[in-house]
């Protein structure tokens, strides 16, 4: 009987060594999807993440009309800064309210910066015009901006103060609420 | 009553050799190797900004491939070139045409390109661009949207032409009875003989999201049914899926739902009477994605001959540490299904596409886009093999200088074709990568 276990055990572990090679491949392939691929830091130049308290990224990009649209653009006041696209169905239910906050930053002493993402010159250009938009727009044409805030999809608006700080962030839909919320912490005075 | 040492012994030895047989000797006889893909090949006019191909093969085992390009008309616009940074590229215009052409080599060379919509057109691509089916004659239908009359994209209308007979097509007809409501068309040919197109749908636009719209089609072109809902609740911006079984009685359709809390899982539908009427959507993963934003990133659905239902797609789960493209199994007929499998971890915030499709061996082949180790979007591919476990190693197909996305896959016994998008700046260009499999 014990020659029989012991037989048994062999044959069981002799089994298991034979097949040690591929069950280790087996094992790496099976949790290497689990394990993903390595991760990557962030966009190149980005010292801070984009969260409330953090510096603002630095970002340089031209507005559909060809001037400059880069961060530094904007130093000096508070930003209003808004990821859209033109396809984008919550993008267009906002828009009128960011239009709105864009028709009095003038008179309230503050600027507003929509950032198109993932979208072309011409749908931007053809939506700009439809919606009556009336502030800068800059195209994030290879998405580094995009990135570098980690919007994972639009619309995202950034309240950034002068100093160039992030202060509030709505991800989603801006509502008249979070949009006064946004400015009052950005250090707009209403 | 006290065990003895031996017996105890030799019961946990049995145990954990009964455990290493079941763990450590699966009866699996994956393939590991990587895939094989020949060189890429640009699709369309490179001055025209090809976007967003779709491929599909004709019954005569002709591969084809439908794109948009710039319209023409725009190539000499003095006041657009002004706004164009790339000297003699053709200007950026809002109006795009859908072009189709053909490979009868397995995507070596290609036919010119015939457009298909009669009238230029803003044909829209992203997550919603033009799609093709072939009848049993390889009669070629094709449907795209454009935005609504006030130009709104997210109020869009799907068009529908196919081919006329004297190597054109027919002119371009709106097929959403409510205009301004209608976006993300597929088009597919039902194995009971015609067509069956599907949308997503904003006719009622409140107090639920979007509704799940199909009609049927003749083979003629007539309307064999009005626009009819079979579901609603789905996400406003992300592509369907769809497959067939029964010789076309049963339809399964995938959809990313969203939830009155913005949670956005996909969810499997199952028709058993020819898509007249669908059973109770099906979660196919419960990843709990919250997100009042645009995802702009649908599933992607195939059946095996075993009857298995493959599904990919990409989620940001409840933290960005799930974030990636996942997989999942229905081995019961959509009755539910199984643990999700990541694919590939996102490497950084972002978006991202996947597609699959079937082998005739029931090995699954995923292409997808994520960010390599310079930032930029690239696509990547892998296969499963038959026994659901089995991965090949992730490979990068792309090597985009800008960023690549929404890959496509067509499949036809051993041959295996990736398409998809490559821009950089404001130009863009559709690549196509082929190559074979072992079936």
């Amino acid at each position: 009987m014990k020659t029989l276990i012991v037989q048994t055990i062999r044959i069981r572990w002799n089994t298991i060594s034979r097949l040690a090679l591929p069950i280790g491949f087996a094992i790496f392939f099976a949790l290497e999807p689990a394990t993903g691929w390595p991760q990557h830091d962030h966009p190149a130049g980005q010292s801070f993440p984009p969260v409330a308290g953090n510096p603002a990224i630095s970002f340089d990009l031209q507005a559909l009309d060809g001037k400059p649209a880069g961060l530094t653009n904007f130093r000096g006041k508070p930003l209003v800064m808004n990821f859209f696209a033109s396809w984008c169905d919550p993008c267009r239910d906002e828009m009128p309210l960011i239009n709105e906050l864009a028709s009095r930053a003038a008179k309230d002493g503050y600027n507003v910066l929509g950032i198109a993402v993932e979208d072309g010159r011409a749908a931007v250009t053809e939506f700009a015009k439809e919606a009556k938009l009336v502030f800068p727009i800059a195209l994030d044409l290879n998405s580094t901006v995009k990135r570098a805030y980690r919007v994972f999809g639009p619309p995202a608006t950034f309240f950034i103060d002068a100093q160039g700080v992030i202060r509030d962030i709505v991800l989603g839909p801006m509502t008249q609420e979070r949009a006064r919320e946004g400015l009052k912490k950005a250090g707009v005075a209403r | 009553m006290k065990a003895s040492p031996t017996k105890s012994l030799w019961t946990t030895a049995c145990f954990l050799l009964a455990g290493c047989s079941a763990e450590l000797i699966p009866p699996h006889r994956g393939r590991i190797t990587p895939l094989s893909l020949g060189p890429e090949i640009q699709l369309g006019d490179s001055e025209a900004n090809p976007s967003t191909p779709f491929l599909r093969f004709a019954v005569d085992g002709k591969l084809y491939a439908i794109w948009t390009e710039d319209e023409s008309g725009q190539k000499n616009n003095p006041s657009s070139l002004s706004a164009h940074q790339h000297s003699g590229k053709m200007a950026p215009s809002p109006l795009r045409n859908a072009l189709l052409a053909a490979s009868s080599d397995g995507g070596k060379t290609w036919s010119a390109s015939k457009q298909v919509n009669s009238g230029a057109e803003a044909v829209q691509g992203e997550e919603n661009g033009p799609k093709v089916a072939f009848d049993a004659s390889n009669r070629p239908y094709v449907v795209w949207s454009i935005p609504g009359e006030k130009g709104d994209k997210t109020r869009a209308n799907i068009r529908f032409a196919m081919a006329d007979g004297n190597g054109g097509f027919t002119p371009a007809r709106t097929l959403n009875e409510v205009k301004d409501a209608a976006r993300f068309p597929i088009i597919e040919f039902s194995p009971d003989g015609n067509l069956l197109i599907a949308w997503i749908d904003r006719r009622i636009d409140n107090p639920k999201p979007r509704q799940l719209y199909l009609m049927r089609i003749g083979l003629d072109g007539k309307a064999l049914t009005k626009n009819y809902a079979v579901g609603e609740g789905l996400c406003e911006c992300c592509k369907l899926g769809i497959a067939f079984a029964d010789g076309g009685k049963t339809v399964y359709m995938v959809d990313r739902q969203v939830n009155d809390k913005q949670v956005r899982n996909h969810v499997l539908r199952k028709s058993t009477d020819g898509a007249a009427t669908f059973e109770a959507p099906v979660e196919i993963s419960d990843d709990g994605w919250q997100v009042p934003s645009c995802p702009h990133s649908g599933p992607s659905l195939a059946r095996d001959r075993r009857g298995q239902l493959h599904v990919t797609w990409f989620t940001l789960g409840r933290s960005e540490k799930d974030a990636g493209i996942y997989y999942g199994v229905s081995k019961d007929d959509g009755k539910s299904f199984a643990a999700r499998q990541l694919v590939h971890a996102n490497t950084a915030p972002e978006i991202l596409y996947s597609t699959l499709a079937v082998g005739e061996d029931d090995t699954v082949y995923l292409a997808w886009s994520n960010l390599d180790g310079t930032g930029k979007a690239q696509i990547f591919m892998r296969s499963l093999a038959p026994d659901g476990r089995t991965w090949t190693p992730i490979q990068q197909l792309s090597n985009a200088k800008g960023n690549a996305g929404r890959p496509v896959l067509a499949l036809r016994k051993n041959q295996l074709h990736v398409a998809w998008t490559e821009t950089d700046g404001e130009d863009s260009r559709v690549v196509l990568r082929s190559g074979t499999v072992d079936q």
